[in-house]
């Protein structure tokens, strides 16, 4: 069996089931006790009828039964095939002699009654065919005249069944029509129930889906009581994530510090050895690769520490403008005329600032230190139907030459043979780019120099 | 030139120290926070290398104090903080140049020098008054076409009248910035070096304004 699609069908599909099997047991049960109570009617009525023709009951001088027919208030009595008939048995003392008397209605045509022996006042009750074969209800009982000795009639009065069969089918009918509404009623019903108590659900969903497309942190809004708990842990287990990227973020950055100032005494000590020394180049250059080791997991632990973090995004124009500040200090020997281009619309990041800063600060380094004399910075939209963020940093720098610009980027690049012209930096950069969901585009730019371009995920 | 030097790690410190001086820095030293913002405050330096994790006061908070008090001397971070939000936020908080740990002496010294001098407003490392140049660099001058030998306090006190031609400089202010805060000054000793330097510099506008100190005249 496969899974149902949705809750709302399945809720749906288990209401109404059960609903039309309770509707048509009702039914039949109804249906059964209707057949029953208009059969004891029926029965009743025959014995009322059978009473009568026992009132008008008489006996000629012969001793032979007579009916006064006249006094029988029932047209059908007189009507051949009516449908209701009475007839008179002669059961003792000598051989039986069916039909000794009967309702013209018989017209030539004479009652079967079933073998049967009676005691005196009973009355019995049985089935049978009428003159047009027709199904016939027949109630009996025996009579004897007073001081007439051992002779017995069977008095017996039939009706067709076929008007009470008539009634109950228009009945069954009705029932079923009014059940079937009733079903339908009870299903609208059932369907607005669903709709309205999974409302909550959709709900749910849609804050899910602000909390995936980094429209929030966490779920928003009180949710019922039923559910309140599910946001709740949900809402934790969010909390919880964005610690441990704080805590590990700490960490990595104790992690430098711990390591960096050794490091840097290491330098020193060579540095301040007497010229000639062969050992201190050697140390120089391991220290120089230790740093590169360094900075190389460190920034892998950061991004496995941050990741795309659900909920966040940040403006890309401040965060630019921020490395710019820092470029201008930095390079400011080298008189590089930086300019930042904000395109119009240009959407949001959708992740931490931080890591943005990491990938453009190192990207925007990178041009300072090889500019001639210009650096351009754009902020705009990709044009594919993705319409994520683009950075494009264009220097007018050597750049790198056509043949290395795929290596400058390439995963696992050995980090002792950085490509001349783009340092260590950009494989780094280009890792945490694809960490981050993004692509990292190098390619020669028309400023002569180095285009970087970066497309990362756009906050909605 | 006058450089303080705030580092928390002893061994770094020392060899930075050294380096320093050996590259003709007068250097006064300071290893927390606390000490840091009282020189600072206190002394006329003509730079700062400044440490951020720092015990007492954090570099950061120092800086900013510096920069409220119209402290304007150049300040260059050096840390082990490597983060970008980190440089961000220590050229944000007034520091004139951020480098990171490890580093290259050299690399050090060389942007010391581009930012005292970009400080006085010269963006060439090479100063130039007349017929004197004096390449920041690598501390040669020259006059008239021929090199001349100084000695490391007539380099700093020569270096520092060129950096601002025409002002007039207190003996005061030129013993500051000849001498780190535990040696003893005497103020005297800027007029021997000042007779030394015109005697090297025979024509060389090295004036004396009476009562106020001393000017190096630009070239008419």
């Amino acid at each position: 069996m496969t899974a149902p699609r949705s809750l709302r069908w399945r809720l749906l599909a288990a209401t109404l089931v059960g609903l039309g099997l309770a509707l048509v047991l009702a039914g039949f049960a109804l249906q059964a006790l209707f057949r029953q109570h208009v059969q004891r009617q029926f029965e009743a009525t025959l014995v009322t009828q059978l009473d009568q023709v026992t009132a008008h009951l008489d006996f000629d001088a012969q001793g032979q039964p007579r009916v006064d027919t006249r006094r029988l208030w029932d047209p059908r009595w007189e009507r051949p095939y009516a449908g209701l008939y009475w007839q008179i048995d002669a059961v003792q003392p000598a051989e039986p002699r069916p039909a000794v008397l009967r309702s013209r209605s018989l017209w030539d045509a004479q009652l079967t009654l079933p073998p049967d022996v009676l005691s005196a006042g009973d009355v019995h009750v049985h089935a049978g065919h009428g003159p047009a074969g027709e199904a016939l209800l027949i109630v009996e009982r025996t009579v004897r005249k007073a001081g007439a000795g051992d002779a017995r009639w069977r008095l017996a009065v039939a009706a067709a069944v076929e008007p009470m069969e008539a009634a109950l089918r228009g009945f069954a009918r009705v029932l079923a029509a009014s059940l079937a509404s009733l079903l339908v009623l009870l299903g609208l019903a059932a369907w607005a129930q669903v709709v309205v108590g999974l409302r909550p659900l959709r709900a749910l969903q849609r804050g899910l889906q602000d909390v995936q497309h980094a429209r929030r942190a966490r779920l928003e809004g009180r949710f019922p009581a039923e559910l309140q708990p599910l946001v709740d842990d949900f809402n934790r287990v969010l909390d919880q994530n964005a610690e441990v990227v704080a805590r590990s973020r700490t960490q990595a950055g104790n992690l430098a510090h711990a390591l960096k100032t050794p490091l840097a005494v290491i330098a020193q000590v060579a540095a301040a050895a007497p010229p000639g020394n062969e050992w201190a180049p050697q140390v120089l250059a391991q220290v120089d690769l230790a740093h590169r080791q360094v900075d190389w997991h460190l920034a892998r632990a950061r991004l496995s520490g941050g990741g795309p973090v659900p909920g966040r995004r940040c403006a890309v124009g401040p965060v630019v403008q921020g490395l710019l500040r820092v470029m201008a200090r930095v390079h400011g020997d080298r008189a590089v005329d930086m300019r930042l281009e904000q395109g119009e619309g240009a959407p949001d990041f959708a992740g931490d600032p931080q890591d943005l800063q990491e990938i453009l600060g190192n990207l925007l380094d990178n041009a300072s230190k090889w500019a001639r004399g210009v650096v351009r910075v754009s902020i705009g939209r990709t044009d594919d139907t993705a319409s994520r963020l683009r950075v494009v940093i264009e220097d007018d720098g050597p750049g790198i030459e056509a043949g290395q610009l795929e290596r400058a980027t390439a995963r696992g690049v050995r980090l002792d043979e950085s490509v001349p012209g783009s340092g260590w930096g950009l494989a780094i950069v280009s890792e945490s780019v694809q960490w981050l969901g993004g692509v990292l585009h190098l390619e020669r730019s028309a400023l002569g120099g180095l285009r970087a371009v970066v497309d990362l995920p756009a906050a909605p | 030139m006058r450089i303080l030097l705030v580092e928390d790690e002893p061994e770094l410190r020392a060899h930075l120290h050294k380096g320093l001086e050996r590259a003709g820095y007068t250097v006064d030293l300071a290893d927390n926070g606390e000490d840091a913002l009282h020189l600072g405050d206190t002394e006329p330096f003509d730079a700062v290398v400044l440490d951020l994790g720092l015990p007492r006061i954090d570099g950061l908070t120092v800086l900013q104090r510096w920069r409220e008090a119209g402290r304007r001397m150049p300040v260059m971070i050096l840390t082990a903080r490597d983060r970008w939000h980190d440089k961000v936020a220590g050229i944000d908080a007034g520091a004139d140049d951020y480098l990171t740990k490890p580093f290259h002496p050299e690399e050090l010294f060389a942007r010391l020098r581009g930012l005292i001098r970009r400080a006085h407003g010269h963006a060439s490392p090479l100063l130039r008054c007349g017929e004197l140049t004096l390449d920041t660099r690598s501390g040669q001058v020259r006059y008239r076409g021929e090199t001349v030998a100084l000695t490391a306090h007539e380099y700093k006190l020569l270096e520092h009248l060129m950096l601002r031609p025409g002002a007039v400089l207190s003996r005061t202010e030129l013993t500051e910035h000849l001498y780190a805060q535990e040696v003893e000054r005497d103020s005297n000793t800027i007029e021997v070096f000042m007779a030394r330097l015109r005697r090297k510099l025979p024509g060389l506008g090295l004036e004396t304004v009476r009562g106020r100190g001393y000017r190096l005249a630009p070239p008419p």
